[in-house]
């Protein structure tokens, strides 16, 4: 694939908003931060342990015009967005620095469950009052490309916008996309990322599935003997994506690079099934993602898993990375911090790629001994249908 | 000038299905279009009495099992159902096999607005009704936007990409777009692709309460128009590089041209004034081919006969057309805005068209409205050059998308695209 620099990022979770907060969280790591839920009624769902953006208010970055009809999952998108291009120095105080101009800039990003609160939303007001009291202003959030669409508005992004749906992979995805753009030269700069919004939907589903990880159960992510199950987080992160030249260009020299993309499909032997974690997708989905980045297993310094402490998930993730490397790997656990956030997933990984190929040295890891410099950081992501996406991140 | 794409390759349609409120496959669906025939009927499914409107492009007559295995029906929404058995059209159409090659180097992009809309409507309704704990299963795991091309993907043994490109209206112009992507840039050589929708209380409530939907007919660019009226279905497609097609001796049905796309970055559901991102998808779709606008025979426009969308729709196509009068047409006159489906829909006519020359009709075309000057084919088919045809879609989200199909071999080697 065409290298593409990784020059800003833009990051909301509990208690974070903005890269340093976001550094210092992959850092500590606390796993005290799980907590019943606060956005629907907790009663219901005893022993639940999600981490919510509970004090997460849009308005210090945004300002409090024009949020009152924008949803949860549009504001982690616009903090994310604009925090984000502040951070590669392509806008300053919310106007682009010359020469650069929202003509040549673009978005796309993933979200797995985007629009679920709003068209439940909308969808009780019809079933419990009457569809004439849908409010009109809130319908265009049913859509779920409309959370970019917003983004676009705000931050000015005229050249692309694009909304990636892949479960979990779909943030991962989203890179092949903006290299597409970035190569095809429809864009100088493209914006990407991921966010889901907490809702009681996702728990239920999860629930149903005995995937979840309630109090008094053990959650520990790649753990397979101990882990019990997922916990649910929630965020946005958002990374600007530019071509090397472009980047070099203006005077970014030392950023982590992209170069590596990979993905693979395996369907489940049962004709029966719907769920499927396949460590052969995601073996393949490695190993194109090697070949794509021209290198071997052997160059490949630590993995950012993906695994979330639902032990089948986890299993088929450690089967994939014992199949394609000869060696333990070093394994960095960014779903340890911030939960299981679906199509965000995969953008938290790539920030904590792009920190730790920068020499950030998380707290939450396991397996192999962290090495003392990390050149090529591999991305994972297992989604819960066959499909599979892996990216590579090296420093320059 | 740059180049739009690097890759030096051809990109063919060699299969098309059709699930719609016309019919099933493109020769049945094209066929009811050049009769101008009319897919809006009475809402079913749902109490339309509160709403206001009761018209809709419904797909009544859709029975899953005649196309989905059991163990498909059984796991599949109405949508991916709508997927598979497109697909299944598709593939059968093309002729193709994908078991020789196992499949690793075929994608499936899909477009959606909603996906399974009517599962969460349901889920929701159990839950309201009855608590959470009785919400069955079934339900809970069939809901996800990420599993059209699932379902696809196992139907029709791919083991590439599997992707959802939720883009709204634009939809089917966008799973197009990055599938040619795909295998111009060698990353697969055969994509499954298209766009499916069906019609949820929610969406046909809020098209109502936004005061964008017309009582009974769709007029586009009428000047009696009175809106949309909402449609369902969906468009599939297998698109194949020219090297594969050749390889196992395909007949392709048309070119697949560049495509453009931008966003207005102006109103969440309003398209820009000046159609300043419409403007930029057309241009990019015909500079890319390696085309001028004259090169452009026909123009199956989005056309939704709302106001705001037709008079700025018509100021785009003749600022990039001038004075020259290029056939215009909106087949939403005749199956309704089938949302994310649409462009997928209007794609499999545009393929018709390039094939047989047809174009299809404007129905319920009564009176030229003077902000929409364009050459209407107005309720009648007509036989006119059919070489190269634009097929244009607009989106909430600001989103603006246009696709060029062509005659094999009528894009100029030297297009931007096959650099």
């Amino acid at each position: 694939m065409t290298p593409l620099a990784i020059t800003g990022m833009g990051a909301v979770t509990q208690g974070v908003s903005g890269r340093a907060a976001l550094e210092s969280l992959l850092r500590v790591c606390s796993v005290g931060a799980f907590a019943p839920p606060s956005l629907f009624d907790a009663a219901s769902w005893p022993g639940l342990r999600v981490l919510e953006a509970t004090d997460f208010d849009a308005t210090r970055v945004l300002g409090d015009k024009g949020l009152r009809n924008i949803d949860r999952l549009t504001r982690f998108f616009l903090v994310a967005a604009r925090q984000c291009l502040e951070d590669s120095g392509l806008k300053s105080s919310g106007t682009w620095t010359t020469p650069m101009s929202g003509s040549r800039a673009g978005v796309c990003a993933s979200t797995a469950y985007g629009s679920l609160e709003s068209m439940v939303e909308l969808h009780r007001v019809a079933l419990l009052e009457s569809p004439r009291y849908l409010n009109p202003a809130k319908f265009p959030n049913t859509v779920i490309n409309a959370a970019l669409g917003y983004v676009s508005i705000w931050e000015d992004l005229r050249a692309i916008n694009a909304t990636v749906c892949n479960g979990n992979c779909g943030a991962l995805d989203a890179v092949l996309l903006a290299e597409t753009f970035l190569a095809g030269e429809r864009a100088d700069v493209v914006v990407v990322g991921g966010a889901e919004a907490m809702h009681e939907g996702l728990c239920l589903a999860f629930h149903r599935l005995d995937a979840m990880s309630g109090e008094s159960d053990v959650f520990a992510p790649s753990d397979l003997a101990r882990s019990r199950g997922m916990r649910l987080g929630e965020g946005a992160v958002m990374l600007t994506l530019e071509r090397e030249d472009h980047a070099i260009a203006r005077g970014k020299t030392s950023c982590a690079v992209v170069t590596g993309f990979g993905t693979a499909f395996e369907p489940p032997v049962s004709e029966a099934i719907l769920v499927h974690l396949s460590a052969e997708a995601l073996a393949r989905a490695i190993r194109s993602s090697l070949s794509d980045a021209s290198l071997t297993p052997a160059d490949i310094d630590v993995v950012i898993s993906s695994a979330n402490g639902y032990a089948p998930y986890d299993r088929a993730e450690s089967e994939a990375i014992s199949s394609v490397f000869e060696r333990s790997m070093p394994l960095a656990l960014a779903k340890r911090v911030v939960g299981e956030t679906l199509g965000a997933g995969g953008a938290f990984g790539l920030a904590m790629a792009a920190m730790v190929v920068e020499g950030v040295r998380p707290e939450a890891v396991a397996g192999a001994l962290w090495p003392s410099q990390v050149r090529r950081a591999l991305v994972l992501s297992t989604g819960f249908y066959g499909n599979a996406t892996a990216v590579i991140v090296e420093s320059r | 000038m740059r180049p739009l794409i690097h890759m030096a390759n051809r990109v063919f349609v060699t299969g098309v299905g059709v699930v719609s409120s016309l019919g099933y496959g493109r020769e049945a669906f094209q066929r009811a279009l050049l009769e101008g025939r009319s897919g809006i009927s009475k809402v079913s499914g749902f109490d339309t009495s509160a709403i206001g409107r009761e018209f809709a492009g419904q797909v009544h007559d859709f029975r899953a099992r005649d196309w989905l295995t059991a163990a498909e029906a059984r796991r599949a929404g109405r949508c991916s159902a709508f997927c598979i058995a497109g697909a299944r059209m598709a593939i059968k159409d093309a002729g193709l096999d994908l078991q020789p090659s196992g499949g690793e180097r075929t994608a499936v992009v899909l477009g959606t607005t909603m996906g399974e809309v009517a599962l969460i409507e349901q889920l929701d309704r159990q839950w309201v009704a009855s608590g959470a704990n009785s919400v069955s299963d079934m339900d809970v795991s069939r809901y996800g936007t990420t599993l059209l091309p699932i379902h696809v993907a196992r139907a029709v043994g791919a083991r590439g990409m599997v992707l959802t490109l939720p883009a709204a209206c634009a939809a089917g112009n966008y799973a197009l777009g990055f599938a040619s992507d795909l295998i111009r840039r060698g990353r697969a050589d055969v994509v499954i692709t298209g766009a499916a929708e069906i019609i949820g209380h929610v969406q046909y409530s809020g098209f109502a309460r936004l005061g964008a939907m017309a009582p009974e007919h769709c007029q586009p660019f009428d000047l009696e128009r009175q809106g949309l009226i909402v449609g369902e279905g969906a468009g599939i497609f297998v698109l194949e590089s020219e090297a594969h097609a050749v390889r196992r001796g395909a007949t392709p049905l048309a070119e697949l041209g560049a495509y453009g796309i931008a966003c207005d970055a102006y109103h969440i559901t309003r398209p820009h004034p000046e159609g300043e991102g419409t403007l930029h998808a057309l241009r990019e779709a015909i500079r890319g081919s390696g085309l001028s606008p004259n090169d452009v025979d026909f123009v199956n426009a989005h056309g939704t006969a709302t106001k705001a969308n037709d008079v700025v729709e018509a100021r785009t196509l003749n600022e990039i057309f001038g004075t020259r009068r290029v056939p215009v047409s909106s087949i939403k006159s005749m199956i309704g805005h089938c949302m994310g489906a649409s462009s997928a829909l209007e794609a499999a006519s545009c393929i018709e068209t390039v094939r047989t020359g047809w174009l299809p009709p404007t129905m319920h075309f009564t009176q030229r409205d003077p902000e929409c000057d364009l050459e209407i084919v107005a309720n009648v088919a007509r036989q006119a050059a059919h070489d190269v045809v634009l097929n244009n879609s607009l989106a909430f989200g600001g989103y603006d998308a246009a696709v060029i199909f062509a005659t094999p071999g009528k894009i100029p080697a030297e297009a931007p695209m096959l650099r």
